[in-house]
């Protein structure tokens, strides 16, 4: 049991993180399916940066920057070149787990993994016995998670900045009313939703882990996003389902090592998957209540009048 | 700047313009536009579908920049296109789409768009609340403050927007097409609200489409015309309804013709559409239909009036078959059809000029051939070959489209690249065709200019005369009392009575209001 909660915590935290990245740019009527290359470019900008300069810190900044700079490129292909958003936000997927990978080849001379010794720190790491070690193994951005999700909220619906994105992407005609533009607004979204993307990279390669693998985030970008419209664009909702991804993923590693004699380990590596098409499922069940609103979401195409 | 002396008004214009120019592709939208609005008036702005009103209304209120010419506002120029200077120099705008975020509360829209400088970027609810407690009380209190957008009656909406606008401490209102979907007690409301305005010294430009409402409201008027201002601002006390109406439809050209279809005159009076105690679900926006008697018999036009959202939209739905009967039962031409399939009724018949024209009569992307030869793709043509041919479709539904004078460039072009007047042109030319029997017409004229409401309601009349059953569900009443044959009023999902003409008007808005209930 214990272990299972440590685990869930540990694989929720990355996905939290980018979920509420998702949370962003939906915000500002965004699909950003990018997110999975932006995370695996911050797990690789961190890895490459902290090896080169001993500091995890540095390395963090330079994904947080890294990512960010790829954002806003994405924001000038889908904005003022007018590309699909769909297509555009794949294609930076592509860019980034084609990229890493390509890096990784090319400045290291390796194939596979990076290792470092340069990890966040671990602020609980001494307790090895009792309910404490449920904590023990989270990195610092763990225990930041909670922190940045509740100010996303406080961002986002307590705020005239959240306001005026939430305007921008259910009604861009009422933004622009309001003397707002939308295109300003969602680069800050996206900008926002990079950095966020970084933290989430970086805790799934320096946090959890001690290294860079190829091909690390394993769609776990795009179960983020699946967790935001699980959480129907809250930041507090997509926090929890990526909660929940956690939990599914926590179970499939615990079972993996528990009763691998009696059940397949194909069926249990499936079991996250299950509940993610569940919970899609049960996710459109329940927003069939609210209708309406959501058909503006995905337009980043202004409409006309 | 200086303004030219002679007789003209010693203050300087609240708004004036001064050669505007806009064109979207090869269509001009403004030519050379000059117009200057006296202050602490209320200016009527009127014209036909496509006149260009919206796009000056825009270019005035910063959301267009225009190709040539400037705004001024109060003596000083604008910088064009530039929504937030506009409103910085004391101009709100009222649109005729609704502006504000359906999923927003109240307190949360008024913070968004009332635009104050200062205060706190984060906020508390309570918070909220409390500083549009004031704004709140024109609109029912402060309760109203925590409902979302999408939860407010029409008019509620309406009233939130103009109070938007207000706080701001406009000195120049803007309202494009504002009566479009209020009821006439909502519209004289209105108009009582501006005349305040106008007295507290605000300069209100209103677009309007009905001369009754012109006549009612403004102070002057001002014609566009093909882009062109026909009609400086004058004086409604030194005009004609006459020279008004020629100034709006021009030299004549060619006097629409009615249009008549030949349905089923077989003399003989015959039921058409029978709905029996009917019933249905709500929908979101709407209460569901509560055992529902209605019929449509030959030669006659039903007419169905309301305040929106108590049924009207259930009731086409049903009728079309887009929504489920729950109970009850409905014949169609003499056919048991309660849970056919909307084709079945379209091919005994059935012809349907829904809601909203936009998004349920017509696909915007597809080009308007397409649309006009949507019904003759349903249903199956036993002896008729599978394959059709386009040149055929194309050259027919050119045909078509110019008996009910569309206009159009081109039978490929996007039917969204037509203006508001013309899609409904569209729609009547191709629901309107032979093998009529019932035509159910949801708002056929709402937000059509005069001419082309003339169109349609002598439309409506000529399939009535050809033996034609017609529902005509419209919330004007004046449209309802001048057509109908016999009217029935909704209220709540029930129909609560029944009136034959002569009407009174009273009585019939007691029973849109629930007064019988």
């Amino acid at each position: 049991m214990e272990q299972i909660l440590a685990t869930t915590f540990r694989s929720a935290a990355p996905l939290v993180l980018v979920a509420t990245a998702g949370v962003f740019a939906f915000r500002a009527g965004i699909f950003h399916l990018g997110l999975e290359g932006l995370m695996i470019t911050g797990a690789f900008t961190t890895v490459a940066v902290a090896e080169t300069t001993g500091s995890v810190t540095l390395g963090i900044l330079a994904a947080i920057g890294v990512c960010m700079a790829l954002s806003a490129l994405y924001w000038w292909v889908i904005g003022p070149l007018g590309a699909n958003v769909i297509i555009a936000g794949l294609g930076l997927t592509s860019i980034g787990l084609g990229g890493t990978a390509f890096a990784l080849g090319a400045i290291y001379d390796r194939r596979g993994s990076l290792f470092t010794d340069v990890v966040l720190p671990r602020p609980l790491s001494g307790i090895t016995s009792g309910p404490g070690v449920i904590v023990s193994e989270h990195s610092i951005l763990v225990w930041l998670t909670p922190l940045i999700v509740l100010a996303a909220w406080i961002v986002l619906r307590r705020s005239r900045f959240g306001l005026r994105l939430a305007a921008v992407g259910e009604y861009p005609f009422a933004a622009r009313t309001a003397g707002v533009s939308p295109s300003i607004m969602r680069l800050q979204a996206l900008l926002i939703a990079g950095a966020l993307c970084a933290l989430g990279g970086a805790e799934l390669s320096v946090g959890a882990l001690h290294n860079f693998t190829e091909n690390m985030t394993n769609g776990r970008g795009f179960i983020a996003f699946v967790a935001v419209i699980f959480g129907a664009w809250h930041p507090i909702g997509a926090a929890l389902a990526g909660l929940f991804f956690g939990l599914a993923d926590a179970i499939g590693i615990q079972s993996q090592i528990n009763i691998t004699e009696r059940v397949p380990r194909e069926f249990v590596l499936m079991i996250p998957f299950v509940l993610t098409v569940v919970a899609v499922w049960l996710g459109g069940l329940w927003r069939r209540r609210s209708l309406e609103a959501e058909a503006g979401y995905a337009e980043l195409k202004e409409p006309d009048f | 700047m200086t303004v030219p002396s002679g007789p003209a008004p010693a203050a300087v214009p609240a708004v004036r313009c001064r050669s505007l120019g806009v064109s979207f592709g090869a269509v001009r939208a403004l030519h050379d536009v000059s117009l200057d609005l006296a202050p602490g008036r209320i200016h009527a702005l009127v014209g036909q579908n496509g006149a260009g009103k919206t796009t000056l209304v825009k270019v005035l209120g910063g959301l267009q920049a225009p190709d040539s010419g400037e705004v001024h506002i109060a003596g000083r120029k604008l910088p064009s296109g530039d929504a937030r200077a506009a409103r910085a120099a004391g101009l709100a705008m009222v649109h005729q789409h609704f502006s504000l975020p359906p999923s927003f509360t109240v307190a949360e829209a008024l913070e968004l768009t009332a635009f104050r400088p200062g205060g706190r970027s984060v906020y508390r609810r309570a918070e909220l609340r409390r500083r549009w407690r004031t704004a709140a009380a024109e609109i029912g209190g402060e309760a109203v403050l925590s409902t979302r957008i999408r939860d407010l009656p029409v008019e509620t909406r309406q009233s939130l927007e103009i109070v938007r606008a207000l706080a701001t401490d406009a000195r120049v209102v803007i309202l494009d097409e504002p009566t479009a979907l209020l009821t006439p007690t909502a519209i004289d409301t209105l108009f009582e609200r501006l005349r305040r305005l106008r007295d507290d010294g605000v300069t209100v430009l209103v677009v309007l489409h009905k001369l009754r409402e012109v006549a009612a409201a403004a102070d002057t008027v001002s014609v566009l015309r093909d882009g062109e201002l026909v009609l400086g601002p004058s004086e409604m006390s030194e005009l004609s309804q006459g020279q008004l109406s020629d100034a709006i439809v021009g030299p004549a050209s060619g006097a629409d013709r009615a249009v008549g279809v030949e349905a089923a005159a077989n003399g003989e009076r015959q039921t058409l559409l029978e709905l029996v105690r009917v019933s249905s679900r709500e929908s979101a926006f709407e209460p569901g239909l509560r055992r529902i008697d209605l019929s449509v018999d030959t030669s006659e036009i039903v007419g169905i009036a309301g305040v929106e959202g108590n049924g009207q939209r259930s009731l086409v739905s049903v009728i079309a078959g887009l929504d489920a009967v729950v109970e009850g039962s409905m014949v169609l031409g003499g056919t048991e059809m309660t849970s056919a399939p909307s084709a079945r009724r379209r091919l005994r018949g059935l012809r349907l000029v829904p809601f909203d024209r936009n998004s349920e009569g017509i696909s915007r992307r597809a080009p308007v051939w397409l649309n006009q030869s949507a019904l003759r793709l349903i249903g199956r043509h036993p002896r008729r070959f599978p394959l059709i041919s386009l040149r055929q479709y194309k050259r027919q539904a050119a045909e078509a489209m110019d008996h009910w004078q569309v206009r159009y460039d081109s039978v490929t072009q996007p039917a969204e690249s037509l203006s508001g007047g013309n899609v409904q042109r569209l729609i009547l030319s191709r629901e309107m065709a032979p093998g009529l029997e019932v035509l159910v017409a949801a708002q056929p004229t709402r937000g059509l200019d005069f001419a082309a409401t003339n169109f349609v309601r002598r439309s409506l009349r000529g399939l009535r005369d050809a033996g034609a059953g017609v529902l005509l569900v419209s919330s004007d009443l004046d449209e309802l009392f001048e057509l109908s044959d016999r009217l029935l009023v909704m209220y709540g999902g029930s129909i609560v009575a029944r009136f034959e003409a002569p009407y009174d008007r009273r009585a019939v808005g007691d029973a849109m209001t629930g007064a019988l209930r």
